[in-house]
């Protein structure tokens, strides 16, 4: 029976007098019911394993140690400048960008910011178990 | 990742299919056979042993500890497609014959793809969300459920409220000599399993891409191959002929990384190269702690 409303549900997308069917009558089946084929398992994805971007991946990553330190990997991350070579949770980040990049930001977003530290702050060391 | 014996070989295992199917066709069409599969044609030449007698091509520059011996390479050469080796390379064993610390490479592996993240998933708290200030009904007597504001969390057009929020980076440094040692593992790796080859010099007689894949597959190197050489200038042939070609990527000896080294299946160095990491990679070995960054100057360090 969930088989039978399966295939239903699945033919209603097929084709639409059946999903009107499905509202009005209710069909009865005694046999195996194969008269909707759909390719229930869809196709896997092709995925080019080759690409520039893939077998250039992590090129120059030890940049450091194999070229006499004149640079550090740090320098090939690509990021917003308030988060290259930069960990932190939210309220960190947050503070930092506004730190770095606060006095070029739109009002709205600078005034969304400021709301949020404010949160995070109490939220953080006010509430809960660690503060 | 040491080497396994493999009972079944490439061909013997098509032989096999042909007589359990002998209807259909010898090979079934979605037949995936892994290329490392030990193959007998790849056994034809094996390491040079231990104690042979050609005299070495090149020596190890720094001092091999007494307790360990060189790793014995051929040095081949690309210039024509069969031509035999050059000779005997030897190779410095703290760097191509590291014990196989899966740990470290994982670890290194890991680090590469995840310090450079940076996640730009963002969504808008109730308070971002516009609209949403005023009350939407009175508090009590219309019969609906309590309110204070449209964009809440549980309304739909609401602000969501333990979302990703903003631009995260996942940056976080592995110690340098942990680095190291994950290059020297993926070195030691590449070499216990045959997949590394010392050449001499990358020139080739034709800038066609077809020479390097004949090449390549006469010399059952693999399906994908890393070429690393020292210096910015490579010659024109090679980079031409490996411009069209996915599989096979030149990089300068600079570039090496773990990540690389695991993605291409065979890696070809040549005696500059090696030379240049086993000076760059054993240096670590003895020295001092920083005081300060390297990238600052040090008055014996260049």
């Amino acid at each position: 029976m969930s088989l039978l409303g399966g295939l239903l549900r699945a033919g209603a997308s097929y084709c639409q007098s059946a999903g009107t069917l499905l509202h009005t009558v209710r069909t009865i089946s005694t046999g195996t019911c194969c008269q909707i084929r759909m390719h229930a398992i869809p196709q896997p994805k092709k995925v080019d394993r080759w690409t520039e971007k893939r077998s250039m991946y992590g090129v120059y990553d030890n940049i450091g140690i194999l070229g006499d330190f004149k640079a550090h990997p740090k320098d090939l991350i690509v990021a917003p400048c308030w988060l290259k070579a930069f960990k932190g949770n939210e309220l960190q980040r947050s503070i930092r960008k506004k730190k770095m990049v606060g006095d070029r930001m739109m009002t709205q977003d600078r005034h969304n910011l400021e709301k949020r530290i404010r949160f995070l702050y109490r939220r953080f060391n006010r509430t809960g178990k660690h503060r | 990742m040491l080497r396994f014996s493999f009972i079944f070989r490439g061909r013997g295992v098509a032989k096999r299919f042909a007589s359990s199917f002998s209807n259909e066709s010898a090979l079934p069409s979605n037949l995936l056979l892994p290329t490392n599969l030990v193959d007998p044609d790849r056994l034809k030449r094996p390491p040079p042993p231990a104690d042979s007698s050609l005299p070495p091509l090149r020596k190890c520059d720094a001092a091999v500890p007494a307790h360990l011996t060189p790793v014995q390479t051929w040095v081949e050469s690309l210039e024509r497609q069969d031509s035999e080796p050059l000779g005997v390379a030897q190779l410095h064993p703290d760097v191509f014959a590291v014990p196989p610390r899966l740990d470290i490479l994982h670890s290194v592996e890991t680090w590469q793809r995840n310090y450079k993240r940076i996640s730009h998933a963002h969504t808008k708290v109730r308070s971002e969300v516009s609209g949403g200030g005023r009350k939407p009904w009175k508090q009590k007597g219309s019969g609906r459920a309590r309110h204070g504001s449209i964009r809440s969390p549980i309304w739909r057009g609401g602000g969501v409220s333990h979302g990703p929020r903003g631009p995260t980076s996942y940056y976080y440094m592995l110690p340098m000599k942990v680095r190291v040692q994950g290059l020297k593992v993926g070195l030691s790796s590449k070499m216990a399993q045959d997949d590394l080859h010392i050449v001499d010099s990358l020139n080739i007689p034709t800038p066609d891409s077809q020479y390097l894949l004949d090449l390549i597959r006469h010399r059952h190197w693999g399906e994908s191959v890393l070429i690393v050489d020292v210096g910015e200038d490579f010659s024109e042939n090679i980079l031409q002929a490996t411009a069209n070609l996915k599989t096979v990527n030149v990089i300068p000896a600079i570039g090496l990384n773990v990540h690389s080294m695991l993605k291409h299946e065979a890696i070809v160095l040549t005696l500059e190269t090696v030379k240049f990491l086993e000076d760059k990679l054993l240096w670590h070995d003895e020295r001092y702690t920083p005081l300060y960054p390297f990238k600052l100057p040090y008055s014996d360090f260049p």
